[in-house]
């Protein structure tokens, strides 16, 4: 699987190598149906980004593919291989990296072990007693370069628990794009930035390289239609649209649920 | 994390300490050498495995006493040879060295392995409850404790001798101390502080976090091990009295005075322990650290709450506000960061997950 990323049409959807395939994924809570079987196929280089209103299942949708859930029913394959049962520690091997819609690090630690660590999780020795030799030092400094790309390079030093709201969301986005995934999951990433970190996020995302798979939740229609080649719009656990920003904004049943109230494009 | 100054101030601070220990020997009265500073290293070397498991792993455990006495116990019935009480292998020291710790590394993994999945005042809980089925097992399987307990254990040599007994003690408390904090900077260490603050993100970033915790586990259960082995030789006996509640939560006491964020703190907490244990019974060279009474409870509650009021960091916390010269008062940032009381399993499907 996972072709060469010059695959022609990559960008816009028109391969058919998908590298992310659910299956009649259901999840529920209970009672609450979270998902209620949703088939969803992204092909690789493709950007694709999930609109919908509170509730929607958005997240449960990221936890589902991340293997941070298990779902109900239906299936999950990544780059070919069946992940549905697949615990998360699993994912980075697959190239997969994600981000959380209420950011995670590590408080205690610095900014630049936050990185440190994205990369061993990856590719690095998760037990060795050793202090980092060669590679270990390889992967310091692409920590380095990781904390510039989100423009934490005068902070690398802080502990993330004195860092900003928006700090700690930059930090996120830099933990998942510093292991160069080949499936990269933003839940909501510009929500409490502020307006020209938002701009640039949307140029930070506009440059992932052309294999990057994303697959991005976010509520800030400028960013989503801006970044997404594609748009797939959920409501109630079910994928209710799915097309290029502009057919997605024709839609009139997608201006009823979500685009209606929340739209200004 | 501390800054780099203070950090070289602990260092020379800690270095001066040590240099002073290894003087002692000359100047310092036999009672204070053998009795109160050989028993405050192996105490000391205990608790810092819980300072290792909690500052770096927010795992507070309880059954760092237990790995303990299980090394102590299995030296006892491997070294000593017919006649004596216990198993009576008759190995050689050396290798009843090697085989109490290899048993004990064993134990360690298996219960680590098994409180993987908890956290927080669960890990608590399940250590508490190694701790007390550790004690039953020992007190009711005579065949392995002996009737009350082995007795006439020999050290092997050299540290039969007690001045060696206390270099011995002493090394590897220089050692564990030195290891425990280089430990933070190393991928394990490290990983072992992102499992503290977030597992499910570790998860995620592709750690075993349940692994990570058991190995962990089994390495401060390794180091408590060789604690373990100095108590016996320095104390010569072992019976199951000595692992029980009392003495357990007297290591998590120390550990808690000296404070349980700073490796330093283990050694300070069992200073201050046996100084008061010693002195407030007024008989000295009592052959138990379990023997509690009344009045010793009440001196070192008293002192835990005197410590508690003033820095919940303990006393290594007090010394370095001090050294600062920013008084008591408010919290300041200490060496360690302390465990974020997360209690949310790895992987309990939903639950915490935004
Ligand atoms: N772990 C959980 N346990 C129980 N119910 C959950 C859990 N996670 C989500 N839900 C429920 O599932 C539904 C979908 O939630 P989800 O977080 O996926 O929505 P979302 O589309 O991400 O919404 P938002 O835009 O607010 O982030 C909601 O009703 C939510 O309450
Ligand atoms: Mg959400």
């Amino acid at each position: 699987m996972a072709p060469d990323a010059t695959a022609a049409g990559g960008i816009d959807g028109g391969d058919t190598s998908s590298v992310v395939q659910l299956s009649s994924v259901t999840m529920a809570f209970g009672g609450l149906l979270a998902l209620g079987g949703v088939d969803l196929d992204v092909a690789q280089g493709q950007r694709l980004a999930i609109l919908g209103p509170n509730g929607a299942g958005k997240t449960t949708l990221f936890n589902v593919v991340a293997g941070d859930l298990v779902p109900t029913q239906g299936s999950v394959v990544i780059k070919g291989v069946d992940c549905t049962r697949l615990p998360s520690r699993h994912r980075p091997r697959l190239g997969v990296a994600r981000t959380y819609q209420k950011a995670r690090s590590f408080p205690g630690l610095t900014v630049a072990d936050n990185l440190y660590l994205a990369l061993v999780g990856r590719r690095g020795r998760h037990m060795s007693l050793l202090w980092p030799g060669r590679v270990g030092r390889d992967l310091r400094d692409r920590a380095r370069a990781a904390a510039s790309a989100v423009w934490l390079e005068d902070r690398i030093g802080m502990r993330v628990s004195d860092l900003s709201h928006g700090q700690k969301r930059q930090l996120e986005i830099g933990m998942a794009l510093a292991t160069d995934p080949d499936v990269l999951l933003l839940d909501e990433p510009a929500s409490g930035l502020s307006r020209g970190e938002r701009e640039r996020l949307t140029e930070l995302l506009e440059q992932l390289p052309a294999h990057t798979t994303l697959l991005l939740i976010e509520h800030d229609m400028d960013v989503a239609f801006q970044v997404g080649r594609r748009v797939v719009v959920m409501a109630d656990g079910l994928v209710v649209a799915s097309g290029s920003p502009e057919e997605v904004q024709a839609n009139s049943l997608v201006h009823e649920i979500y685009l209606g109230s929340e739209a200004h494009t | 994390m501390i800054s780099r100054r203070s950090l070289t101030r602990t260092n020379a601070v800690v270095a001066a300490v040590v240099v002073l220990l290894l003087v002692l020997p000359a100047f310092g009265s036999d009672f204070f050498v053998r009795f109160i500073m050989t028993q405050t290293l192996i105490l000391g070397l205990m608790a810092a495995t819980i300072v290792f498991l909690t500052a770096y792993g927010g795992m507070i455990s309880l059954a760092q006493l237990l790995l303990a006495g299980v090394a102590g116990f299995m030296f006892g019935n491997a070294a000593l040879s017919e006649g004596a009480r216990g198993l009576n292998l008759g190995l050689s020291p050396w290798v009843a060295v090697v085989f109490a710790l290899a048993v004990t590394t064993v134990v360690a993994f298996l219960l680590g392995a098994l409180a993987s999945r908890t956290t927080g005042i669960y890990f608590l809980m399940l250590t508490l409850v190694y701790g007390v089925i550790g004690y039953t097992v020992f007190a009711q399987v005579v065949t392995i404790s002996g009737p009350s307990g082995i007795t006439s254990i020999v050290a092997p040599e050299p540290f039969t001798e007690p001045v060696n007994l206390y270099y011995a003690a002493l090394v590897l408390s220089v050692l564990a101390y030195i290891a425990f904090r280089a430990i933070g900077r190393t991928n394990f260490g490290l990983a072992m502080q992102g499992v503290r603050d977030d597992p499910i993100r570790m998860s995620s970033l592709g750690f075993n976090v349940a692994l990570h915790r058991t190995l962990a586990f089994t390495l401060g259960g390794l180091v408590a091990g060789v604690a373990g082995l100095l108590n016996v030789w320095w104390r010569k006996q072992i019976d199951p009295a000595s692992i029980n509640i009392g003495p357990t939560l007297a290591i998590l006491i120390i550990a808690v005075i000296g404070g349980i964020s700073y490796f330093e703190g283990a050694w300070l907490g069992a200073l201050v322990y046996v100084l008061l244990n010693t002195y407030t019974k007024s008989i000295p060279l009592i052959d138990q650290i379990g023997l509690t009474p009344d009045r010793f409870n009440t001196v070192i509650g008293l002192m835990v709450l005197l410590i508690m009021v003033l820095s919940p960091e303990g006393l290594a916390g007090i010394l370095e506000r001090l050294s600062r010269g920013r008084g008591l008062g408010k919290p300041t940032q200490h060496s360690v960061e302390p465990p974020t009381t997360s209690t949310s399993p790895v992987r309990t499907g939903p639950g915490g997950l935004q």
